[in-house]
């Protein structure tokens, strides 16, 4: 299945780099200006009843799905699996390990997500944050962000595989 | 005082007043991601990709190490199939570079020796996790607007993890003090 948006296969695997980097340059100003920052916002909610940074996280959220749903109707062909859970049900939009039971999936979102809700209020920021804190000059943010270059590779190289192999011993993949 | 809020209220035009609001932001970088996919979807999926900072990262990190030493290491469609990958977190970086010396908020900050390797460690570990489930929670985010329930079983983790590292933060800051 080829979905197909607005530019053609071969304009948009030129557009990819450009396109990302303008919105990554616009997302860099705003989350400056903002610190904007999803695991700090549910942080400072359930701290300081602070409600900023947390109602800017749902936004996000709100402003994608309206986005998705009206662009959808737009051009179908962009969104083909949009609402999701209406025709792949369950399952997870890919990214994750490939292949695996749906129960493995809740459980890697599980102990992914309480681990890096841990890490990131431990170290004061989503990834997001320290990207920016980094920008601004914070030399242990950098090291974060050192950090997750390092996990990329060692992810993709070993940890992955290990991670289904357990799964498999499990019966889960 | 007052001359640095003179200072300040001359900087601060409307457009900033709605960029240092999280809410204004937030919205933009929901919008923009879903016309990011609307746009570029063409050169590969996955779904719901328009912005995320763990995956994109891993991405251009992934796609420069498999250039320089001819390995094989994943990374999504759009980046293998496009001339480059999504730089998305490089434009973040320049992005707010230049944003913080605009506004003059660039500071070099340094901290204790043992907490770089607290941060390194922190961030391996970060990023390991965030991809067991193929996102950061930006990720996750545009992936529950798109009708996917896994994603929001991710977001209900993090705020469990959240609460955790709270009630360590808080218990580790009372032995100190």
């Amino acid at each position: 299945m080829a979905a197909a948006g607005w530019l053609t296969k071969d304009v948009a695997v030129i557009a990819v780099p450009i396109v990302s980097l303008l919105l990554g340059l616009l997302i860099g100003w705003l989350g400056q200006r903002s610190g904007f920052c999803s695991i700090g916002g549910f942080r400072d909610f359930f701290m300081f009843k602070h409600t900023r940074l947390l109602y800017g996280y749902l936004m996000l959220i709100v402003g994608a799905f309206v986005s998705y749903l009206v662009l959808s109707l737009i051009t179908p062909s962009a969104f083909e699996n949009f609402f999701w859970l209406l025709h792949k049900g369950l399952m997870p939009v890919p990214g994750a390990p490939a292949n695996l039971a749906l129960t493995a999936y809740i459980l890697l979102a599980v102990i992914g997500g309480i681990m890096i809700g841990l890490i990131g209020v431990l170290l004061g920021g989503c990834p997001l944050r320290q990207v920016v804190m980094t920008a601004e000059g914070n030399i242990r943010s950098l090291l974060f962000v050192i950090g997750m270059c390092i996990g990329a590779v060692l992810f993709a190289a070993w940890i992955s595989g290990w991670v289904v192999g357990i799964l498999k011993s499990m019966g889960l993949a | 005082m007052a001359e640095t809020k003179a200072k300040t209220d001359e900087k601060t035009s409307c457009l900033d007043t709605m960029a240092k609001n999280p809410l204004y932001v937030g919205l933009v970088i929901g919008i923009l991601a879903a016309v990011v996919q609307a746009l570029l979807i063409s050169a590969g999926g996955p779904e719901a990709y328009g912005f995320c900072v763990a995956c994109h990262t891993r991405d251009v990190v992934n796609v420069a190490v498999n250039d320089i030493a001819g390995t094989k290491l994943a990374v999504a469609a759009i980046s293998q199939n496009a001339i480059l990958p999504m730089l998305t977190v490089i434009g973040v970086l320049i992005g707010a570079f230049v944003s913080a010396r605009y506004y003059q908020e660039f500071r070099t900050k340094a901290g204790k020796a043992s907490s770089y390797l607290w941060y390194l460690i922190g961030g391996f570990f970060f990023m390991v996790f965030a991809l067991f489930m193929g996102a950061c929670p930006y990720r996750l985010g545009l992936r529950i607007g798109y009708g996917d329930v896994v994603a929001l079983i991710g977001v209900i983790a993090i705020i469990v993890g959240v609460l955790v590292g709270i009630k360590i933060a808080t218990s580790l800051a009372e032995r100190e003090g």
